[in-house]
């Protein structure tokens, strides 16, 4: 790291620069037509215009206000190569001839509307670029080129990257990725590389870069502080098999390792031909206890997109949107996010109404089975009612708009899915198995008597609470509990799979949670595996949290049994392994294997923390002495001081088990 | 066939061996070392432990279990009604087809590793030990951490089916062995010595205790007899002051007669002037 990166860190870490903010009121909930946002646009621009904070910040485009405003659109990964070489010079002559090639008079005010929205965004860097023109050189220069012309240079395009997403997040754009950032700004780096940039200064532009992008997030909108969606996914195989894994990638990767920053979040593409040397590099950054890299399976996640009627091609050049989400860049205008089923509650209502009534377990899981079809269809007749939002500057990042002159969600764009969460899988796995076990195997327990457990949320019923706990849980290995948790994915990607939307695209199953194992669980009754009311669900598509497991090698296999490419719309297998197995050079490689053992499995997604239950604790208690510590929340990493206490519990729950 | 008691498999252990292996701890030990981070292993019975941690103090544990000799004893009943789910059978008993098959399930992660027996003292159950190493001989790398206090012809079979030995070296001195660990060190240092004739794959372990086994005169005395038995590379695992973490689950205290906070001390040098590689863990 060089001096000037080492400065420009500490001046992030110092928090100086939210004092230099000034007050600006927050906007409230996101308008819907594309007449608004240009005006909120506006508005925002003028409580919060692009400022450089320190002499050594080469980026500039901080926010000067703390103006935050509610969620918008986003969830996609736009289409930066295509402006960095056009310019918006360019862009906008491309729009302008779309214009005149089109009688609709809607069309033609929607691709003024992107106009004006590009108009604005050269307009205040025009201003940006005067202002720090005796203050910041490099930059001044740069913004002679860039965002009127297309980028050059490696630094060029950083600027103007950070540009547009400085203009973007101010019109009600949250979570937007930074997708393939090694494969698209790969061309660039090796023009420096041939103009006879060293390494070294390509290294420190990056550091640089990486620094630039921490410093509004604290202003975006989230769930959560660290919940802004700035993923950066690397490496990944092409249609010939080709693993490309190049210089930029392992560069990103070091300067990750070195800054210990939260953003951006890196995502590793992987497969079974990956080399093990990425593997190891990747568990060095897991080290770092960032909770990343996030690893994709390119071996189930493509078949998968494939499946769900995505081109072979647009498959290959997935990325993780936010979080975990799988989708298409550039073209792809799918909203993963959509709603939820929430397994631990819709079989838990199956058991309230059918168990005492039902023979055999065989006739309680035909309605299991039934119970979540039915859910199935209510959620798709529920994703019928959709609010459009229409934002141009967004528009003007997404393939086939421009062209088309269509709003993001209302044609413009190739792929606009819908995908829905599959809450608490193992939980409901677990209940059903505990009455499998209790009720019909051993008749331990009767119908009637369970039912009354649950109804009293096991308030002097703890004989039974602790039978059902003792009970086959997923996580173990157990074919018993297991082949439960995969009729339940079967019924759900059946039902729902490839279901038709009303954007004109399909719907897609996934195994995420997002923040609904806090949220969702609050309401949820007591269930048969032993939770009581309003306990937590565990975190996406991980063993439930009073599980004591038999350790990470039964985890891997209960969690890859199911043919994972039929329920794609993403959410991780979560695991935490304890910060001393990583001590050493032994402890890294072990852990690299064991990585690649999971995606040999057929593995779709896994989140590997390294934790420390101890310190966790302690930065409860006393969080004056751990401002740095960064936690693994739900797919994105956050200072653990920042987040709300339940979520903090629930990553030490989640520890529990770790020796 | 004999029934063995274990307290535990940890999948994945990373330090106890080559690759990815899995650890089988099997309950009793004939030490009891001052410093014993699994005091759960040195008891050979099951035992019923209530975890420390979230009682909410309803008294159900207690009004189900029993008093022996001014002891509480905690019965099945008081595993049953505790409410937090706190209590819990420590050690289970199983039979080696029942606990190899299971190990086995895990072949295809441990291809590149294998299973490690550890305790307690995993020669303290021999006969249920090598019923396992023959029913895994040839198709699963096995491994055995001892502290090799055990009778020659036992030690001796067990070079015949084990793959690999991780060999704890603690005290040179018998006096002192006796002292710390309460026994005496004259049968280890008499299967070690034939461990390292042998040409088996050994590693040697030694526990850094501050003031205890980091001396200079008991450093310089274990190197020797390293040197002696040509063996050149040796594991050190300094003191962990988690070490008296479980001794509340058992309802004992932990009072070692040594001074906890003392970081000991590496003696690189000494292992440097007999040759030695050191790893530390």
């Amino acid at each position: 790291m060089t001096d000037k990166t080492l400065n420009f860190l500490q001046f992030l870490k110092s928090g100086e620069y939210k004092k230099m903010r000034k007050h600006a009121e927050s906007f409230g909930e996101c308008p819907l037509t594309a007449e608004k946002h240009l005006e909120s646009f506006k508005t925002a621009l003028e409580l919060c215009r692009p400022v450089l904070f320190a002499e050594y910040d080469d980026f500039g485009f901080n926010r000067d206000s703390d103006l935050t405003m509610m969620w918008g659109s986003g969830n996609v990964t736009p289409n930066y190569l295509r402006i960095l070489n056009t310019g918006f010079d360019g862009v906008k002559e491309q729009i302008k001839q779309s214009i005149s090639n089109t009688h609709n008079i809607g069309r033609k005010k929607y691709g003024r509307m992107m106009l004006s929205c590009i108009d604005l965004c050269l307009d205040y860097s025009d201003r940006f670029r005067d202002e720090i023109k005796d203050k910041n050189d490099r930059l001044y220069k740069a913004l002679l080129k860039v965002p009127h012309g297309p980028a050059e240079s490696f630094y060029e395009a950083c600027v103007f990257i950070k540009l547009c997403i400085f203009f973007l997040r101010l019109i009600y754009t949250d979570h937007i990725g930074l997708g393939r950032f090694d494969q698209y700004m790969y061309g660039f780096f090796l023009a420096d590389k041939r103009r006879g940039v060293s390494c070294e200064e390509l290294f420190e532009t990056l550091e640089n870069f990486f620094i630039s992008l921490n410093f509004d997030t604290d202003l975006y909108w989230g769930m959560q502080q660290g919940d802004n969606g700035q993923s950066m996914v690397l490496g990944g195989f092409d249609v010939d098999g080709n693993y490309l894994y190049n210089e930029l990638s392992e560069m990103c990767m070091k300067a990750s390792l070195e800054l210990c920053i939260i953003d951006p979040k890196i995502n590793l593409r992987v497969g079974k031909n990956t080399p093990e040397e990425v593997f190891e590099s990747a568990t060095l950054l897991t080290k770092q206890g960032l909770g990343f890299p996030q690893y994709c399976n390119d071996d189930v996640v493509i078949p998968g997109l494939i499946k769900l009627g995505y081109d072979k091609h647009d498959a290959y050049d997935y990325v993780v949107a936010a979080c975990w989400e799988f989708i298409v860049p550039n073209c792809g205008a799918d909203t993963p996010n959509y709603h939820l089923l929430d397994f631990p509650l819709v079989i838990g209502n199956m058991i309230k109404n059918e168990l005492c009534e039902s023979k055999s377990f065989d006739e309680l899981m035909e309605k299991a089975r039934l119970a979540v079809a039915n859910e199935c269809e209510r959620l798709l007749e529920l994703g019928k009612i959709v609010v459009r939002v229409e934002n141009p500057l967004l528009s003007v990042f997404m393939d086939g708009c421009i062209e088309s002159l269509l709003d993001t969600w209302s044609g413009g764009t190739k792929y606009r899915n819908l995908g829905s969460h599959g809450v608490g899988i193992s939980s409901a796995a677990d209940a059903l198995a505990a009455i499998k076990k209790n009720v019909f195997d051993e008749k331990t327990i009767s119908a009637q008597q369970l039912t009354d457990a649950l109804e009293m949320n096991f308030e002097g019923c703890e004989e039974i609470r602790n039978l059902l706990l003792d009970s086959p849980k997923m996580g173990n290995n157990d074919a018993y509990v297991d082949s439960i948790a995969s009729e339940l994915m079967a019924s759900f990607s059946k039902h729902f799979n490839n279901k038709p939307n009303i954007f004109g695209g399909i719907w897609r199953a996934g195994t995420g949670s997002a923040q609904n194992y806090v949220y969702a669980s609050k309401t949820c009754p007591a269930t048969a595996d032993g939770r009581r009311s309003g306990q937590p669900y565990p975190s996406s598509f991980s063993p439930s949290l009073e599980t004591k497991s038999a350790g990470l090698l039964s985890v891997i296999q209960s969690f890859t049994k199911y043919d994972l490419s039929d329920i794609i719309n993403g959410g991780p297998l979560t695991i935490e392994i304890h910060d001393s197995v990583l001590r050493n050079d032994i402890g890294i490689k072990k852990t690299a294997q064991l990585v690649k053992k999971y995606i040999e499995f057929g593995g779709h997604q896994l989140q590997l923390n390294s934790v420390n239950r101890e310190k966790l604790i302690d930065a409860q208690k006393h969080p004056e002495n751990h401002k740095n510590l960064i936690v693994r929340v739900w797919g994105w990493s956050g200072y653990f001081n920042e987040l709300d206490v339940e979520f903090q519990d629930h990553i030490i729950k989640r520890c529990e088990y770790i020796i | 066939m004999v029934k063995g008691c274990i307290f535990s498999i940890e999948e994945f252990s990373v330090y106890d061996g080559p690759g990815i292996r899995s650890t089988v701890f099997l309950k009793g030990c004939p030490l009891s070392c001052e410093w014993c981070h699994n005091p759960e292993g040195q008891d050979a019975g099951i035992q019923i432990v209530k975890s420390p941690n979230g009682c909410v103090g309803c008294g159900a544990c207690f009004e189900n279990a029993v008093q022996e000799n001014g002891k509480t004893v905690f019965m099945e009943r008081s595993i049953k009604k505790c409410p937090m789910k706190l209590l819990r059978y420590c050690g289970k008993m199983t039979e080696s087809t029942e606990l190899c098959s299971k190990l086995l399930a895990n072949r295809e992660f441990l291809s590149d590793g294998g299973v490690t027996f550890s305790g307690g003292e995993p020669f303290f159950q021999s006969g249920f030990l090598f019923e396992c190493l023959e029913q895994l001989k040839g198709k699963m790398h096995t491994a055995i951490q001892t502290s090799g206090f055990c009778e020659s012809a036992v030690f001796a079979r067990a070079t015949e089916l084990a793959d690999h030995f991780l060999f704890d070296l603690k005290l040179f001195d018998e006096a002192q062995h006796i002292k710390y660990t309460g026994v005496s060190n004259r049968l280890i240092l008499e299967n070690f010595r034939f461990l390292a004739k042998s040409g088996k794959d050994l590693t040697v372990r030694i526990p850094l205790i501050p003031g205890v086994t980091d001396t200079y005169e008991n450093i310089d005395g274990l190197c020797r007899l390293m040197s002696e038995s040509g063996i050149y590379y040796a594991e050190l695992m300094p003191y962990n002051k988690m070490a008296g973490g479980k001794y509340k689950l058992l309802g004992k205290t932990y009072s070692p007669s040594f001074d906890e906070t003392l970081t000991p001390d590496i003696r690189a040098d000494i292992f440097e002037k007999y040759c030695i590689k050191i790893l530390v863990l």
